[in-house]
């Protein structure tokens, strides 16, 4: 059995998983992060990208806006390239109860969420595309941020600043106790089957909506986490270029989110048992295109793309019980175990939202000074994040500059979202993943319209060209296999489908009819030999 | 109102399934790798704008504006039309260069050079000054620019009295007409009084297309609002406004609703339903059994060109079927895109070797057609086929002209080569 | 203000099916207009003729394995048109290519055996007819292949297609060959232009002969001419003296644009119109008759009268079919009355990529005449047709033939006139 010793296991790459390491290594903890499949594909990587400014809690969870407020400003500085300034409405629609905005601009007020009330034909002329009846209108600093991006700058400066291992596909099957301490845990390779033991002081348990699984294997009872489950659409082109929400009690399918090239509507909430439940409900998917006819009128004509869900992580104190999932506090939760269980070496950091990673991961790490008794002050308020060092914020345009900068020297392979066949092929390089879902999760290879139709083809083409020749004379030369190179392909095609169906209709049915003429009809890879 | 149009047409992005029709029949892409296709700069591109944000491009500049690309797209991406307001947006950027603004204007151009005729088509002729021009305002030394006629069709006009008939029919003549070629105008009223139709030619002035593919939207606006305001008193009467060029009455049918944001102006409206290409009113009428075929023999061979903007009337192409009834001549469908000079996209220096890459094809089959005259409804892609095949070039209506035998134009000097067919 | 002109028949759609339709039409002397909302199908489809593939095994011979095909699928174009209606619509679509704009150009095979060609990912896959610069490809033959790469070209990848090959036990290898062309990337078009030219591909010839071996033969993306097919695929085969077979790629597909540019020269011939970028609105009706189509011309609508229409739209990817965000199926021109979709409630599609989707059969209901429910002067050809599943049959040229065949021969004897052969 392969062995690790580290100080701090983090078990979870999500964004605040990720934000642990980040946080642990910059106070000169060593750190192996663990996560199950790869970074980012739990909740975080299943949001609708919003980086809060708090708007949304100001009347309902006036402690959550004002956690969201602190960090929307510390991440605008510590993470700028990965978020868009896009700012943010809130908007009363004939649909809304008017007397809501007075109450949301004096919540605001109250929680210190920056908050300008302007005219809606203002609004109106920035976003033609709302609704024609707004009433009242508000800005505030809402913004988009890139999950992905964030996560892997955080991993990547974990391990850049502090030499973190970073394991993605290392599933968790056992966390070692000795007596009444956690001592670390063993790890399986999902793709190899290999299992390795990690060896910590201090274990974090940063899964999210699986908290309560984790801790359980660690033997600790009454880690209750509800699994609130919502439906995201993502819709074609941005239907507004800035984040808009329903001025309202929260609820479902009131914001709509500008982010990368697409707009994304959201959300529900389901309570359920699975956090790995992703069913999408017909009728979640009629009700949400409804609420985005009430904000943009037209919107059943626009173009969905794909629908998918996100598993929120509500933390219940057992002691009480709640009807809803949503009336559940938002703001996160912190158990040191020592503390609670008597268990030590062992912390759940859950609950909570994106947006507030930094001050959970802060938190989380504080805990595990704590345990080791040790004073090592947090950094992450004010330590930039690669990529982020000169504090400019991503524009949309960047891909469209870089690509007209360099429209001669390199050729597109993914058209959609601008993909260079370099780009592609140094990200092939560099993670020895055979997975085309890997790839798009870090370069958006495949989220266009077209979703993968011409270029996932290409795509296995060029890795295979790049891994499998025979002759060993490429970089990597392990030999990928027309096999493996089938799955990955096939794997593509089948995985995109899942979020496809449940919204096919319109444009993007035409869509995948023509992409099953390419991959059914001129390719037949249906019969690709098995 | 504009952005609410912008956006729907934006919207049309939605549309686009990435199938690459549009790509294979863009005549400049498949030339050049200096514009990427109208399926990047189009649809694709425009996922990536931003209403409030500058421009990160340059390579739309190089979208001739030709409209190709929406006519073949299967799925309805307004494809032409999204490029033309990306292209828009980045020439205000940049700032449009004095050479833009004064090729916008033909009109002015027109008005300038008509008195000064002989002297003005002298320097257009020489080559050195043409190279000055070419260094100082970046028009290409041997673009094809058109003759001054030296006199104004409208001073015809005026002198012309159009006999009283029931049908009354508005001629919408356009700058090609006014200055360059006043024989094709008054071919073309010949030709309708032939059919019974009484002739009116209101004063009128620029559509404004050269400044829309341009980039100058707000003048643009203002030329064609002029006009429609012009036209559109006579349209109410009943009249049907008929034009001889294509680019320019396809600018009144749409092309100034959809990219200057038109739609919702009353008179334009009025106008642009009221719009017929000539070719298509007198098929109209041979299909109702009222077209004049008293047409005598043509002996001859032509070739036919539709231009991309005649083809974006989307209506077939009736000068085709009109040629084929005239006896003794020889028609042969010519089968390539474009001519490559796309208004005043050609003519410009960095822009030119592209223009006749684009057109060769065309050429090509213009010297394989063996035809000695090359029949073409807009008068800039006749200037083209004349600059790329040093073959005669005329627009259809003057073969129906010659074949109805009817009175030579005015004896005034001819206005181009002797090349073009008499009668 | 009416604007008007007449037709014995309007088609509407110019992929396989409307233009042999309308062609077919034109050539016994009806007065058609073909009408296109954009170019058709042909610049996306393989360029093959594909009549029956997969029955859900491979097909050997479409002749003999067609009767059960169809005795066990009532419901699909194929029974209702007849499998006697295939052969003579093969007939006159390979009449029309040799007598088209492509010198020299022809298709090859017939039903009696099913042509097994590589794909480009490097499936073998069954055609009936194909263009003779793809026949040897043949991989039930023994020879060796050599598959040729180029970088530029994104819509081909030699490496993954040969390794699939030799898979299924072909002896196949590749070669990358760098191109003279100064760009990052081009696509089959353009690349299929410069083949037109007999000194790039003299310099091409040049350049792969030095890398091949032994008895292979040579192949290569469908990228040999646009203009001059046979000229190009000769030619290279005889600098390289060996067979010489092009692959056909994901669009744009060249030998579809062949296609498209041979039925449209045939229309054009017969004296048929092709008015592209029309695209038809709605239409007039006179109790169970279409009298005209609306159409959306440039500035205004346009009326065009029409004693026959074909309705060859196509299915969900041509824009013929069309789902709705209330999940309501509709044929999107005439609003026709349809036939196998999923009934309300019950499941659009599966979860399973790769099964049978339960919208994929749907179509425009018509009679065994082929006109369209209670109307009776529309007849609908193509994909537009309801039952099959044309990628996962391999069927969707042949249905589209036979149907646009059959269509101006049931309008043709409605009106007492035999079409030509």
């Amino acid at each position: 059995m392969a062995a690790l010793s580290t100080e701090v296991l983090v078990i979870g790459g999500g964004a605040t998983g990720a934000g642990v390491a980040w946080d642990a290594a910059l106070r000169g903890f060593r750190v192996v992060l663990a996560d199950r499949a790869d970074l980012c594909e739990g909740t975080s990587g299943r949001f609708h990208g919003l980086l809060h400014s708090g708007g949304r809690y100001v009347v309902k969870d006036p402690r959550a806006a004002e956690e969201c407020i602190a960090e929307n400003r510390i991440l605008r500085e510590v993470s700028a390239d990965c978020i868009e300034d896009t700012g943010g409405l809130f908007v009363t629609t004939p649909s809304d109860d008017e007397a809501y905005a007075d109450r949301f601009a004096e919540g605001c007020r109250a929680t210190g969420v920056d908050c300008e009330e302007v005219d809606p034909a203002e609004v109106l002329r920035e976003e033609p595309r709302l609704h024609p009846g707004i009433s009242r209108a508000f800005r505030v600093p809402d913004a988009n941020i890139d999950a992905w991006k964030t996560v892997w700058a955080l991993a990547r400066g974990a391990h850049a600043r502090g030499g973190a291992r970073i394991l993605p596909y290392h599933a968790v099957v056992g966390v070692h106790r000795r007596g009444d301490q956690v001592t670390g845990a063993r790890v399986r390779d999902v793709r190899t089957g290999d299992e390795l033991d990690v060896e910590a002081c201090v274990t974090v348990n940063a899964t999210g909506a699986w908290a309560g699984k984790v801790a359980e294997l660690a033997g600790i009872e009454g880690v209750r986490v509800l699994p609130g489950r919502g439906i995201m659409i993502a819709m074609n082109h941005r239907l507004v270029n800035t984040v808009v929400n329903r001025c309202q009690m929260p609820t479902d399918g009131d914001i709509l989110v500008p982010i990368r090239t697409v707009s994304v509507m959201g959300t529900t909430d389901v309570q359920t048992d699975d956090p790995d439940d992703h069913t999408v409900a017909q009728d979640e998917v009629d009700a949400m295109l409804e609420d985005g006819e009430r904000l943009v009128p037209g919107f059943r004509q626009a173009r969905a793309l794909r629908v998918w869900t996100g598993v929120r992580p509500l933390f219940q104190d057992t002691k009480e019980d709640v009807a809803s999932t949503r009336d559940v506090t938002r703001s996160h939760t912190l158990l040191d175990h020592a503390e609670r269980d008597g268990v030590g070496g062992f912390v759940t950091i859950t609950g909570g939202k994106l947006t507030t990673f930094r001050l959970m991961a802060e938190e989380a790490v504080d805990a595990v000074c704590r345990q080791l008794g040790e004073e090592r002050p947090c950094t992450t308020r004010t330590e930039r994040l690669r990529g982020s060092e000169e504090g400019e914020h991503y524009h949309l345009g960047e891909r469209l500059g870089r690509r007209e900068a360099g429209l001669h020297d390199d050729q597109l392979v993914c058209e959609c979202e601008l993909i260079t066949r370099e780009r592609l092929e140094e990200s092939m390089r560099r993670r020895g993943t055979a997975n085309l879902d890997d790839f798009r999760r870090v370069l958006r290879l495949g989220m266009g319209p077209c979703q993968g139709g011409f270029c996932i083809y290409r795509a296995t083409g060029i890795m295979h060209a790049l891994r499998g020749d025979p002759s060993g004379a490429t970089p990597r030369g392990d030999g990928l296999t027309a096999e493996q190179a089938n799955d990955a392909l096939l794997g593509f095609l089948r995985e995109r489908w899942k979020g496809v169906w449940p919204i096919l209709y319109g444009d993007q049915l035409r869509q995948a009819r023509l992409d099953d003429w390419i991959f059914q009809g001129v390719l037949d890879v249906g019969h690709l030999e098995r | 109102m504009t952005d609410v149009l912008h956006e729907l047409l934006r919207g049309s992005l939605d549309h686009c399934v990435k199938c690459t029709i549009c790509e294979t029949a863009c005549p400049v892409s498949n030339v050049t790798p200096l514009f990427p296709g109208p399926k990047y700069a189009g649809p694709q591109a425009e996922r990536y704008r931003v209403g409030d944000e500058p421009s990160v491009e340059w390579s739309v500049d190089y979208c001739s504006g030709c409209g190709i690309c929406t006519q073949v797209c299967p799925q309805g991406v307004e494809i032409a039309e999204i490029n033309a307001q990306a292209r828009r947006k980045l020439k205000q950027q940049k700032g449009v260069p004095l050479r833009d603004r004064l090729i916008a204007r033909p009109a002015v151009l027109g008005r300038l050079g008509t008195p000064v005729a002989p002297l003005a088509n002298a320097s257009l002729r020489s080559k050195p000054l043409r190279a000055v021009g070419e260094r100082l305002l970046g028009v290409h030394r041997e673009a094809p620019l058109p003759r001054f006629a030296g006199r104004t069709f409208s001073a015809w006009a005026g002198r012309h009295s159009s006999p009283a008939a029931a049908r009354r029919v508005v001629y919408f003549h356009g700058c090609g007409t006014q200055y360059y070629e006043p024989e094709v105008g008054e071919k073309t009223v010949a030709v309708l009084e032939h059919n019974g139709y009484q002739v009116e030619i209101p004063k009128q002035d620029c559509c404004g297309l050269p400044l829309q593919s341009n980039g100058l939207f707000d003048d643009a606006r203002k030329y064609v609002l002029r006009l429609a305001r012009a036209l559109a008193g006579h349209a109410r009467d009943g009249a049907l406004i008929v034009g001889n060029a294509t680019s320019c009455t396809l600018m009144l049918k749409r092309e100034a609703r959809e990219i200057l944001g038109l739609a919702g102006d009353p008179e334009l409206k009025l106008v642009s339903e009221r719009t017929y290409d000539v070719c298509e009113l007198l098929l109209e009428l041979h299909d109702r059994g009222e077209l004049a075929t008293d047409f005598q023999p043509v002996e001859e061979v032509v070739a036919y060109h539709a231009p991309c903007q005649q083809q974006g009337h989307w209506i077939g192409k009736p000068a085709l079927e009109l040629l084929a009834l005239v006896p003794g001549l020889e028609v042969r469908e010519l089968n390539a895109r474009c001519c490559g000079i796309a208004g005043t996209y050609g003519i410009k220096r960095e822009k030119y070797d592209i223009a006749m890459a684009a057109g060769a094809d065309l050429f090509e089959q213009i010297r394989a057609s063996q035809a000695g005259l090359v029949a073409c409804d807009s008068e800039t892609c006749r200037w083209q086929i004349e600059h790329g095949t040093r073959k005669p070039s005329a627009h259809p209506i003057e073969l129906l002209h010659r074949a109805y035998r009817l009175p030579r134009p005015a004896a005034f000097p001819p206005s181009q080569p002797d090349a073009r067919p008499a009668g | 203000m009416r604007t008007s002109l007449h037709y014995d028949a309007v088609v509407i759609g110019a992929g396989v099916a409307g233009l042999t339709a309308g062609t077919r039409l034109a050539e016994a002397g009806a007065r058609v207009c073909v009408l296109a909302k954009g170019v058709g199908s042909t610049h996306l489809a393989g360029g093959t003729v594909d009549v029956l593939g997969y029955d859900p095994g491979r097909v050997e011979a479409p002749a003999r394995a067609l009767p059960a095909f169809v005795e066990a699928r009532p419901d699909h174009p194929y029974a209702l048109l007849g499998v006697d209606a295939i052969p003579p619509a093969l007939e006159w679509f390979a009449q029309r290519i040799e007598r088209g704009p492509q010198p020299g150009y022809r298709y090859l095979g017939s039903l009696e055996r099913n042509h097994l060609l590589p794909t480009a990912v490097g499936v073998a896959r069954p055609s009936a007819l194909v263009p003779e610069t793809m026949a040897a490809g043949e991989l039930g033959a023994e020879r060796p292949v050599c598959l040729v790469g180029v970088r530029i070209l994104r819509e081909f990848h030699a490496s993954l297609c040969a390794a699939n090959l030799a898979r299924l036990g072909v002896e196949a290898r590749r070669v990358e060959l760098g191109l003279d062309i100064d760009r990052p990337e081009v696509n089959a078009l353009g690349l299929a232009r410069r083949f037109d030219d007999p000194a790039f591909r003299r310099d091409f010839a040049a350049s792969l002969a030095r890398r091949l071996e032994g008895e292979e033969r040579v192949g290569l993306p469908a990228v040999l001419g646009l203009r001059d097919p046979h000229g190009a695929w000769s030619d290279l085969e005889d600098r390289l003296g060996r067979p010489v077979f092009e692959i056909p790629t994901p669009p744009p597909s060249v030998p579809g644009m062949r296609l498209y540019e041979a039925l449209r020269a045939a229309l054009r011939a017969a004296g048929g119109r092709l008015v592209v970028g029309a695209t038809v609105v709605g239409a007039k009706r006179d109790g169970a008759q279409v009298s005209a189509l609306r159409v959306d011309t440039a500035g205004r609508e346009t009326t065009f009268g029409a004693r026959w229409v074909v309705l060859a739209t196509g299915g969900f990817a041509s824009g013929g079919l069309a789902l709705g965000s209330d999940w309501v199926v509709r044929e999107t021109v005439l609003g026709l009355p349809l036939r196998g979709v999923p009934l309300p409630g019950t499941a659009r599609f599966l979860p399973d990529y790769f099964a049978e989707q339960p919208m994929s059969r749907a179509g425009v209901a018509v009679d065994a005449t082929l006109r369209a429910e209670d109307l009776e002067n529309v007849l609908v050809a193509g994909a537009a047709l309801p039952g099959a599943e044309p990628w996962r049959e391999g069927s969707g040229e042949g249905i589209s033939l036979t149907s646009g065949h059959r269509a101006a021969e049931l309008v043709l004897a409605a009106n007492g006139l035999a079409a030509a052969a």
